[in-house]
């Protein structure tokens, strides 16, 4: 049996998933992570490098890699793809001038093999936001529909400055994934 | 004897001081040598500069440019196709001959980098606001740039999205707006300013600002974040709960922020702390949450920068060049909130 199986094994047991929050700077993963996390969410800086958070979710660990979104450490993402169950793109819907960029960094995240199997999450993030684009906008502009037929994927509209929407896209991901890796439940 | 002692003392002197002065005009010798070779090297360099940049600083000769790497790796890879499928060993040949396909790759990647600030604004999508649809950004050369990168741009779709409210495409205009309470929760853009005094008051979500010349800009507290990408010759009094700074150059910035403001890609761009004042702004200021002076205006992040050192990109205001307190209460101006 190979390393790689028995940390599989290991990782079934205590029901882990793990999970890599990515999007344009300035999309507010951090936000989302602290904000589900119940932590103050008040000062946060732009994110250098990235965050881990471990959460107790329903009878779930899940390890949430928050990985900074500049333009400089874009090309950093591909060190955390492997061994991730959920992918959770994050999108600033109220910053109109750059979902084209965000649509082709989605697109090229998803030519990635290491993440072929990852159930995929869409946040739109800001609804709170007069002039924020609604999901089904979103989803037309970054073109969801045409994604792979194989992708589990879901876009749900959150607010991290009050919390709406954000369990409601995480409950869509755990089931997909648990659905996806633990069949004996 | 002490003549005779002097004057040796006198020669052995003459010949120091001869050594010395021929040292010195010799270093004076190289150091005008030296300095005339830089000239001549920065006047190749600059001549060499010229002729790359100039010669296809046009969207049409970047264009064919484009192209003809574009063939030319395509027959490349034909023809690496054509050797693998007729010589089963031709394996290290092949080989050889893709990673010179990739370098021809990496140059043409480079050469839509070097190129991106003159080409047309990226502001495209498949689905077009009305207001910009008829503005004088040619959708049809972006779309033909679109299918040379071979990008894969969405089914046209039917979605409308209304422009989102901001100052666009001005000149030498003096631009006010002032929020009312319907409008604090919406956000507000700067785009394509030159030589523009904004005065933005009272309070709103976001703030996008994208290639501004040689504007000031004012602006009332900002819950949320602000966006600056492409900046040049400016000065800004901003207060939000994040700032992100991206490729300014040659620009002042006043903040007030809660957590720390970071820049990428930026050079010779300073800061200060926020000192702006119009009547209400306390509370503004105060139900914004940025009534407290964290001081994080000096605790800059540089992208670019991941030493200990100071970053050479930025730098703090020195008191001396610092500008007054700015009373924006009475300025007017024209006011176009939508464009």
């Amino acid at each position: 049996m190979g390393l790689l199986s028995i940390i599989r094994k290991i990782k079934r047991k205590e029901k882990e998933m793990r999970i890599l929050m990515v999007g344009l700077d300035n999309s507010g993963k951090t936000t989302i992570v602290l904000k589900i996390n119940g932590e103050d969410t008040s000062i946060i800086s732009p994110t250098l490098g990235f965050n881990i958070k471990t959460i107790k979710y329903q009878k779930y660990l899940l390890n949430i890699w928050d990985v900074g979104g500049q333009k400089t450490i874009r090309s950093y993402w591909r060190n955390y793809f492997e061994q991730t169950d959920g992918l959770v793109w994050v999108v600033d819907s109220s910053d109109i001038r750059r979902l084209d960029d965000c649509r082709m960094e989605l697109v090229n995240l998803l030519k990635e093999e290491r993440l072929s199997g990852a159930s995929l999450l869409v946040l739109a993030n800001k609804q709170d936001i007069q002039g924020a684009l609604k999901p089904t906008e979103i989803a037309e502009v970054l073109n969801l529909s045409s994604t792979d037929k194989t992708r589990h994927w879901r876009i749900v509209g959150c607010s991290a400055y009050t919390g709406e929407g954000l369990f409601q896209g995480l409950d869509w991901l755990v089931q997909d994934i648990a659905s996806r890796i633990y069949l004996i439940d | 004897m002490e003549d005779d002692q002097s004057e040796a003392n006198k020669q052995s002197k003459e010949t120091q001081d001869l050594a010395a002065h021929k040292k010195h005009t010799e270093m004076l010798q190289r150091l005008s040598n030296m300095h005339h070779s830089r000239l001549q090297q920065t006047a190749a360099r600059r001549s060499a500069a010229d002729s790359s940049y100039p010669s296809f600083e046009t969207v049409q000769s970047f264009l064919s440019r484009f192209s003809d790497s574009k063939i030319s790796v395509e027959a490349d890879l034909q023809r690496c196709r054509a050797l693998a499928a007729s010589d089963p060993d031709a394996k290290p040949q092949i080989k050889a001959e893709l990673d010179k396909v990739s370098a021809s790759i990496s140059d043409l990647e480079r050469l839509v980098a070097e190129t991106s600030y003159f080409l047309p604004p990226y502001e495209k999508f498949s689905f077009k606001s009305k207001a910009s649809s008829n503005r004088d950004h040619p959708s049809p050369l972006v779309k033909e740039f679109d299918d040379l990168v071979g990008v894969n741009t969405a089914p046209q779709s039917k979605i409308v999205v209304t422009a989102s409210p901001g100052f666009r495409n001005k000149q030498g205009e003096i631009l006010v707006k002032t929020f009312s309470p319907e409008e604090r929760d919406g956000e507000f853009s700067l785009n394509d300013l030159d030589s523009c005094d904004v005065y933005l008051k009272g309070r709103f979500r976001a703030l996008f600002i994208h290639r501004l010349n040689n504007c000031h800009i004012f602006a009332g507290p900002v819950l949320g974040s602000i966006l600056i990408e492409k900046v040049n010759g400016c000065s800004f009094m901003l207060a939000s709960h994040q700032i992100r700074i991206h490729e300014a150059e040659e620009s002042d910035f006043y903040l007030r922020v809660r957590s720390k403001p970071i820049v990428e890609d930026c050079k010779g761009v300073r800061f200060a702390p926020y000192r702006m004042f119009y009547e209400g702004i306390e509370k503004d200021l105060r139900d914004s949450d940025l009534e407290e002076e964290t001081g994080n205006w000096a605790h800059v992040h540089d992208f670019r920068w991941l030493r200990a050192v100071q970053s050479p990109n930025w730098c703090v205001i020195p008191d001396e060049e610092l500008v007054a307190l700015r009373d924006v209460s009475d300025v007017k101006g024209k006011s176009f909130d939508q464009d």
